[in-house]
């Protein structure tokens, strides 16, 4: 009874493409490691929105440059503010950005890829293809610099330069998937039986493609998060409130007169958060995709 | 002959690109962009001389007039002069293209070569803690931000509180020695930021190639390891390798350079850029985003031909 008991928790031949992912994913320790990091980072992050911590970050509360006490567990920054409660509410921040273009970027790419695979050689293939090329020949901080300053200080506008131009890698991968999959017999039948195209491409091609999506979500999640922290810096980020980036700039000053307190922590939070996606997100991989060439 | 027909055919089929890469910028960064009108008139100007500055600008004509103008501007390479300080931009291009190519060529050059490097020893050693050592490296090298490298890296080696070797910031360079003297601290940073990713992308292909039936073919004939892996897998990695590395280049002249010429303050053109758009400077900024375009389009076609070059079954139709 026991060796039967062992042999039902084996992934089954008719278990699905996520059952397998879910029963591999589960087996790679680092990945459920990474994934753990994450979900607290995530929890952090709840709580900040939730208004359970992390509120006092803009309180000019102690002297400047104050070193870690029970107060300011972190030292304050230039100004007085407490460091530790800027790291914690910035992590809110992080997700605000990487969740909103990663969402909104996968939805876009996603779509547009489908459409232009599933049109291949028509002229809707080439109008997004011709897209595709413009949007990736420009220089990404021109162009991020250029829509902020079009939209006039729209505190949106990083998003909005940084989901069009992160849409064009996943709509890629999703474009060649597609003109994959549409000459299965799934599809034969599905024309077949007169379904409309609309049909065709968003309910039966386009869940296919969802393991692609998925994984193209985290990594231009990790890529916004990092893309932020520079356009931060360089005075395009973030408006109102404050980030990781937004604490690197402001510590710039700081480490030329020997106080490294704050650009440490924004550092250390900003490369744990990415090191676990980037982590979670090969594991992810490894565990969608099974010709994925690893060790 | 037949690659000079090629290259001239590849070139118009680039047009559209050049065209729609221009359009874009141009409506964002010109059209949408600061308005330089009341910068340069004086305080209680009269209508008149506002709209004589507008004239002077350009701002009055309509919008189609002023983009084939731009386009015009392109074909002959004559942006004109400077908003803010009436230079030639060609000369402003002269000035700092130079200072940018001399500043991130060795960076870009050595993170490539150590990048294909360390994926060679990666595949090589497939599974073994060599190879794991070197991708789990990659990936903290992925996962620290450029910004942080580069603080972190000035502070290490150029402050007064880390070794003090090598130059805080600037651009006095008169010889050989201040050169290198103040390319190092930048030149590591961007080795160090481009390797992780570098590495990983080389190495998935050349762990590809090594799956190939030719490979193994050449592996039971007794082949020397090293014939093996130059001859047999890195050659045929190429296409992919070099695809790689010639997209990059566009975007590195310009992009890539961007934030280390700000954050050490050398006057390259990323951060004459950066100011004309901070500042509205349109003559640069369609000089600029322009000659990328085309650059972008030369890139395509130089690649297609280095394709030919290093697989002679590739044909240029």
């Amino acid at each position: 009874m026991n060796t039967l008991a062992e042999e039902t928790s084996l992934p089954k031949e008719s278990e699905s493409l996520w059952g397998k992912a879910w029963y591999k994913f589960r087996r790679d320790r680092t990945g459920m490691i990474a994934l753990g990091v994450v979900i607290f980072f995530m929890f952090i992050a709840l709580g900040v929105w939730a208004g359970l911590w992390g509120s006092g970050w803009s309180n000019v509360g102690g002297d400047m440059w104050a070193g870690p006490s029970p107060e300011h567990w972190l030292g304050t920054n230039i100004i007085g503010q407490d460091i530790y409660s800027r790291a914690i509410y910035s992590t809110k921040t992080a997700f605000e950005v990487g969740m909103v273009v990663a969402i909104l970027s996968t939805i876009l790419g996603g779509i547009l890829g489908a459409l232009s695979g599933y049109f291949t050689n028509s002229w809707v293939d080439e109008l997004i293809l011709w897209l595709m090329g413009v949007l990736d020949s420009i220089p990404f901080y021109l162009f991020v610099a250029a829509i902020a300053y079009a939209l006039q200080g729209y505190p949106y506008s990083m998003h909005i330069a940084m989901i069009a131009t992160f849409w064009t890698t996943t709509a890629r991968l999703v474009r060649g998937e597609v003109i994959k999959l549409k000459n299965f017999e799934f599809v034969e039948a599905a024309r077949a039986i007169g379904l409309p195209q609309g049909k065709i491409i968003f309910r039966h091609i386009m869940p296919n493609t969802f393991h692609i999506l998925l994984v193209q979500a985290t990594i231009v999640f990790v890529g916004a998060i990092k893309s932020e922290v520079i356009l931060s810096f360089l005075g395009l980020g973030v408006v109102d409130g404050v980030s990781w980036g937004l604490m690197i700039a402001e510590s710039t000053q700081e480490v030329q007169a020997g106080h490294y307190s704050n650009f440490l922590t924004a550092s250390t939070f900003l490369f744990v958060l990415v090191m676990a996606f980037n982590m979670f997100s090969d594991s992810l991989q490894d565990a969608l995709d099974p010709k994925k060439v690893s060790a | 002959m037949e690659m000079l027909q090629y290259a001239l055919r590849k070139f118009i089929t680039g047009i559209p690109l050049i065209i729609g890469v221009t359009l874009i910028s141009f409506l964002l960064m010109v059209y949408f962009g600061p308005d330089k009108t009341y910068e340069l008139v004086g305080k209680n100007a009269t209508e008149e001389q506002i709209q004589e500055i507008r004239h002077q600008l350009g701002y009055d004509k309509p919008f189609v007039a002023r983009y084939l103008e731009y386009l015009k501007e392109l074909a002959t390479f004559d942006f004109g002069y400077s908003d803010s300080t009436g230079e030639r931009v060609n000369s402003i291009l002269k000035r700092t293209v130079p200072i940018s190519l001399a500043l991130i060529t060795p960076g870009f050059v050595l993170g490539n070569l150590l990048g294909i490097a360390l994926a060679l020893v990666a595949a090589y050693y497939r599974g073994h803690w060599l190879d794991k050592l070197i991708m789990g490296g990659s990936v903290v090298g992925m996962s620290v931000s450029f910004l942080i490298v580069i603080i972190a890296f000035q502070i290490l080696l150029s402050s007064n509180d880390g070794l003090g070797w090598f130059p805080v910031r600037g651009w006095n360079v008169y010889s050989f020695w201040d050169y290198l003297r103040y390319i190092t601290v930048p030149t590591l940073a961007t080795v160090f930021v481009a390797l992780g990713y570098n590495t990983r992308f080389y190495r998935a292909v050349i762990v590809e190639e090594m799956g190939r039936d030719h490979v193994r073919t050449a592996k039971a004939f007794g082949t020397p390891p090293g014939e093996l892996l130059f001859k047999h897998i890195l050659k045929n990695a190429m296409i992919p390798i070099i695809t790689r590395i010639m997209f990059s280049i566009p975007l590195v002249v310009i992009s890539g350079s961007l934030l280390v010429e700000s954050y050490f303050g050398i006057p390259g053109v990323g951060k004459v850029t950066f100011d004309a758009i901070t500042t509205g400077d349109q003559p640069i900024l369609k000089a600029v985003v322009g000659i990328t375009a085309v650059l972008f389009v030369i890139v395509l076609i130089l690649n297609d031909i280095f394709y030919k070059l290093v697989d002679p079954r590739v044909s240029l139709k």
